[in-house]
């Protein structure tokens, strides 16, 4: 089964926009998205009629926890109310905490290599913005071991992360300050990427390093052990739609045939318990060895090293889970992160640019629609169609997406068939 | 262009105040807050550092007072006024820093209705070259549009630096506008809500203000209806807007400019909006801890009770709109021949078409009103709002039917509407469906 899945394209809605505050909800989420999708990709929804008459489409969609954010399940089953275009159309959906997402394009990706359908449409989305921050995180919570990890605590995820931070600190014996002073960096060049891309929640926001070293300010106040406001990513609504295709619909439907693909996948999954993940680590170089064999795992499939990966999307939840992203790539050993972020090489302009769309921290963090989006990102870059924050050199692109307190893990590697064939 | 000192002038003033944080946090620059004594200077450096959310500019905040100034000017690579709209205030601020200038300075003043050109006159002539309009909107953390003016004088390679330097350290929406009186975001967007205001007195025996604020709302394409703006704005300010656009201006909307004689007896009885506590509306405090809402009722001169009002029309279209139905709502509206729907559908085309005829004739390009009053206002753009209504044809057929005959006869609308581009906005976030 290692036929070509190829990648038509697609779109997101701007994270900048609170639909609650619109009045809108989840329907007109969809529309937008997918509509703005179809037209990117070139379909219409009578083609999906006439696609859905011979069996060759399915829908798959990525979303944490609409049940708790809109008082909604049967998430697949919505997208009938989306389009009437939809009717008879297989599409379920797909849950995996924030790596919601993944599990949906994963699902697509293996229903085209299996030949059940040709093309796949996959939407991820969350609205968050429905309740208050607190609410927010508590519904969040259920992402941990909800009884042991959350019920009872305030925002119980930048806990979690505060925690990684912590540990993080005592495997690698690292000195705090620069540890503290590297995560800052990371924001600042979140939030910086992030004013290039238009469709990114704090496009209008102020970082620098100075603000995110003030942690414990009334501005950055801290929120979960050593991270403040400024190492997290926000509370934030919206959708991403792509479209993944056989080789045989590129032929019959498509004018182009220069789609990328997907060339390595890898999903692992840790234990659920934030203490057992550090206890089962303990006497790994890793201190997420889960999240690090998910890379290796994709690698592999790929048949592909870090060397040959141009940029990475990462699943900057907190400073601190992309702080520990930089040795799962490979970039540098593990404990070494701090040379990769203090030399610039993970920067826009670095050698090895992490998160060039400003990631979650400045992009934005719609549970559901995270993985989809980092997908849709790759997709863009190595097509050339980044817009401002398109990287010189992107032929191919890693995504990593987590969920949970870095429990599941989804990496994806993206890239053109020949490589350098249009930056 | 480096820009590593500035002093603001009149910096204990909201938009002086404001405007100090957006120098300080994304041009990092150190910033001189002038205002006229200390205690104020240091109230309204604390104020700057939260309107952009980041103590860490505070040290980029310098209070000073006026006694200050040849320091202050001295070291400063810019220098921005915001002192009182008053012109004589104004003369004697420019006379007092005068001296003090450095020949590479620029001076930007943060007026939004005086002439540049006039208030250029009071500078010899090296000086004037690099003076300029530089008029951001409020708040600026969140309205990114900067209205750049140049006067007669203003040297060009100096002007397009300083528009480099706001639009790409800054981060504002840059749009240059001629030295037209309000300039441009404030002549359209004042334009529809002293229209709306006249509508207001002229249906007085409908509800008057509640009555047309539910007839063009938010679901027309703002976070909030043109009279609450105006509330917001004070109702003095949007008096000295409109009186300057009336005196100084006379297009085909002169007479949407004069203010109606209620709102004149309002400012007389300083009740000028939120900051006096009752104005348009009024906010009640109820026993129980609740706010309630009251509008002034024009007929009976006294507040009462805002109206739920329920229009069909408007029903229908937040049902619409709720689910991402654009097209449909809109057809919705175009459909519905109540007087609300109408007043609704030809304030909308009125709209459209005051944007277009000020920006063909104060703005950069065709798109210069979209880019005030997307990112000025926060109102869908002129534009975009034909996008809305199925594009240009569609527009220029509904526009046809459904304006009056008074107003078409002061337009030639297919001249006015011909080889328009698509807008570069996404008119979909704009309609509220509420």
């Amino acid at each position: 089964m290692n036929r070509k899945v190829y990648i038509l394209g697609g779109a997101q809605t701007d994270f900048e926009r609170n639909w609650s505050k619109e009045g809108k909800g989840v329907i007109a989420l969809l529309k937008e998205t997918i509509d703005d999708g179809l037209e990117n990709i070139g379909l219409t929804y009578n083609d999906i009629i006439e696609l859905n008459k011979q069996g060759k489409i399915a829908c798959f969609v990525g979303n944490f926890i609409g049940e708790y954010y809109i008082n909604q399940g049967h998430l697949g089953a919505l997208l009938t109310e989306v389009n009437p275009a939809f009717y008879g159309v297989p599409s379920a959906r797909y849950e995996a905490a924030c790596a919601s997402g993944s599990v949906a394009l994963d699902a697509a990706i293996t229903k085209i290599k299996a030949e059940d359908y040709e093309i796949a449409l996959v939407i991820g989305w969350e609205l968050m913005k429905t309740v208050d921050s607190k609410v927010c995180g508590d519904y969040l919570g259920r992402a941990a071991l909800y009884e042991e990890e959350a019920a009872g605590i305030d925002f119980p995820f930048p806990k979690l992360f505060g925690k990684l931070a912590d540990e993080t600190v005592k495997k690698y014996n690292l000195n705090k300050d620069r540890y503290l002073s590297n995560l800052a960096k990371i924001s600042v060049i979140n939030y910086s990427n992030a004013k290039k891309n238009p469709n990114a929640q704090t496009k209008k926001w102020f970082m620098n390093e100075e603000q995110a070293n003030m942690r414990g300010t009334s501005t950055n106040t801290t929120i979960g052990g050593m991270l403040a406001i400024s190492d997290c990513s926000q509370v934030t609504d919206g959708a991403a739609f792509v479209a993944v295709a056989s080789e045989k619909f590129i032929k019959e439907y498509c004018k182009e045939d220069n789609y990328p693909i997907v060339k390595g996948w890898g999903h692992r999954v840790a234990p659920m318990r934030f203490d057992k993940k550090i206890l089962e680590s303990s006497d790994n170089a890793y201190i997420l060895p889960w999240t690090r064999q998910a890379v290796v795992d994709a690698y592999h499939r790929a048949n592909m090293t870090v060397e040959d990966i141009d940029f990475f999307e990462t699943h900057d939840c907190f400073t601190s889970s992309e702080y520990a992203a930089i040795s799962s790539f490979g970039i540098t050993e593990p404990g070494q992160e701090q040379e990769a972020i203090e030399s610039n090489r993970i920067a826009f302009e670095g050698d090895k640019p992490i998160n060039p769309s400003g990631g979650l921290i400045g992009s934005g963090h719609p549970v559901g629609a995270s993985g989809v989006r980092m997908f849709l990102d790759l997709y863009k870059q190595v097509t050339g169609k980044a817009g401002e924050y398109q990287l010189k050199k992107a032929d191919n692109g890693m995504m990593l997406n987590i969920g949970g307190s870095a429990t599941t893990n989804y990496v994806f590697i993206i890239g053109n068939e020949v490589d350098g064939d249009r930056s | 262009m480096n820009i590593k000192t500035v002093t603001i002038i009149g910096a204990n003033g909201t938009m002086g105040c404001n405007i100090s944080g957006i120098f300080a946090s994304f041009g990092n620059a150190k910033v001189y807050m002038v205002c006229r004594n200390m205690e104020s200077a240091e109230k309204a450096q604390i104020k700057a550092t939260m309107s952009v959310k980041a103590e860490a500019i505070g040290k980029n905040l310098i209070p000073k007072t006026y006694d200050d100034l040849e320091e202050c000017i001295g070291a400063s690579d810019l220098v921005f006024e915001s002192v009182r709209e008053d012109i004589d205030i104004k003369k004697s601020v420019y006379e007092k820093i005068a001296k003090y200038i450095q020949p590479h300075t620029v001076i930007g003043t943060g007026t939004s209705g005086l002439s540049i050109n006039d208030l250029s006159e009071y500078f010899d002539e090296n000086i004037r070259q690099h003076f300029m309009g530089i008029h951001m909107f409020n708040p600026p953390y969140n309205m990114t549009l900067c209205e750049v003016t140049p006067s007669d004088y203003t040297n060009t390679d100096y002007l397009n630096e300083v528009k480099m330097y706001l639009k790409s350290v800054l981060h504002r929406n840059v749009v240059e506008v001629k030295d037209e009186p309000a300039f441009m975001g404030n002549r359209i967007g004042f334009q529809f809500i002293n229209e709306a205001l006249q509508y207001a007195e002229l249906y007085k025996d409908n509800g008057g203000i509640d009555y047309i604020d539910s007839i063009i709302g938010p679901f027309t394409g703002r976070s909030m209806a043109p009279l609450v703006t105006s509330d917001f704005v004070g109702l003095d300010v949007h008096k000295a807007i409109v009186d300057n656009i009336y005196k100084n201006t006379n297009d085909y909307a002169h007479e949407t400019f004069v203010m109606p004689e209620f709102a004149i007896e309002l400012i007389a009885a300083n009740k000028l909006g939120r900051k006096t506590g009752a104005g348009l509306y009024q906010t009640i405090l109820n026993t129980d801890g609740s706010k309630s809402i009251n509008v002034y009722d024009i007929v009976t001169k006294t507040y009462r009770a805002k109206e739920k009002y329920v229009f069909p029309f408007v029903k229908q279209m937040i049902k619409e709109l709720k689910v991402g139905n654009y097209a449909s709502a809109f057809n919705k509206l175009n459909n519905n021949h109540s007087t609300e729907a109408t007043i609704c559908i030809q304030f909308l085309i009125k709209y459209v078409i005051y944007g277009i005829v000020t920006t063909k004739s104060i703005g950069e390009n065709i798109h210069s009103a979209d880019d005030v009053m997307a990112t000025g206002f926060n109102w869908v753009p002129p534009l975009a709002v034909i996008d809305a209504f199925g594009g240009l044809e569609a527009f220029r057929q509904i526009a046809i039917e459904k304006s009056s005959k008074e107003f078409l006869s002061f337009i030639d609308m297919n001249e006015i509407l011909k080889d328009l581009p698509k807008s570069k906005y996404d008119y979909r976030s704009f309609f509220k469906a509420k």
